[in-house]
């Protein structure tokens, strides 16, 4: 005598696997920014007076990457920085100068974006139209006084990148 | 095939070292849509922390003109572990006007490094 309580599972599940004979890959590609923080950089020290992030003076420059899944939905703001947000006691005025350039493209289209910036106070500001991943480097240097020497201790300043949709 | 070894050496590179220091914030265009309380609306954005070196993220909601706009959310300053993400559900009035939603990175105070990066990811409301 056959088991009918054994049976009627199989058959459905014979069934069922002919049902879901073929099976559907569904994907979407959205547009999507990723900020990649490559090299944190690093003050150097060549003067008393000064910190700079140049390799000549021992720094390291920042690198930021951004990526782009889809072209002209986001546009990159990069501040250098204006002030310490860690220091010794300062008496004296800090003097800030900066800069941020493209180092290192993914796709040859992005080489007009150093040309195509707009810059104001520290900040960069480039439109993200080719997708794909594009390398800033920033640079920074601070002079203290009129060349006094900088209080021994920690300096901690931040650069800011930002990703902004259009 | 000595370039295409390089080559892909180099993809493998950049793909293994790219996301560890990555932050996320999807989808670009978010829908408010009205909640379950009158007059507020509600959305919904997923954040990615790929920052080995940040474990805290504020979230910040603004208009057109960066000024801030009040909202309500479950934490505005939240703890987010290294390659974990989070649904973040923000609530504003239905009479604000929203234009961006942004989450950006929390230095800690004492940081070791020198120069330390900041990142903020933003949403916007069309």
């Amino acid at each position: 005598m056959m088991d009918f309580k054994l049976v009627i599972p199989l058959a459905s599940s014979l069934l069922a696997t002919g049902a879901f004979g073929s099976t559907e890959i569904i994907g979407s590609v959205d547009s999507k920014c990723i900020i990649v923080s490559e090299t944190p950089g690093v003050y150097g020290n060549p003067n008393p007076y000064q910190l700079t992030t140049a390799p000549s003076s021992g720094g390291v420059k920042p690198i930021i990457r951004y990526d782009v899944l889809v072209a002209d939905y986001y546009k990159a703001v990069i501040d250098h920085p204006e002030e310490f947000t860690s220091s010794p006691t300062l008496d004296d005025v800090v003097t800030w100068t900066g800069d941020v350039t493209v180092s290192e493209v993914s796709d040859t289209n992005m080489s007009d974006y150093d040309t195509n910036k707009v810059e104001y106070n520290n900040s960069h500001e480039y439109e993200l139209t080719v997708s794909g991943s594009t390398w800033f480097t920033v640079s920074s240097t601070a002079d203290y006084g009129s060349t006094k020497s900088f209080p021994a201790g920690q300096y901690t300043a931040v650069v800011e990148a930002e990703c902004i949709p259009l | 095939m000595y370039s295409a070894l390089k080559r892909f050496l180099l993809f493998f590179l950049l793909v293994a070292s790219g996301p560890a220091m990555a932050h996320e914030l999807i989808p670009t265009y978010p829908k408010l849509e009205q909640s379950y309380v009158p007059n507020v609306y509600q959305t919904k954005v997923k954040m990615w922390n790929g920052r080995i070196d940040v474990e805290y993220y504020k979230v910040e909601v603004t208009d057109s003109e960066w000024n801030p706009v009040p909202f309500i959310t479950n934490e505005q300053i939240f703890r987010l572990e290294y390659m974990e993400r989070r649904d973040i559900e923000i609530f504003v009035p239905s009479s604000s006007k929203v234009t961006y939603i942004c989450t950006r990175s929390m230095l800690e105070k004492g940081n070791p490094q020198k120069s330390v990066i900041s990142s903020k990811v933003c949403s916007k409301i069309k």
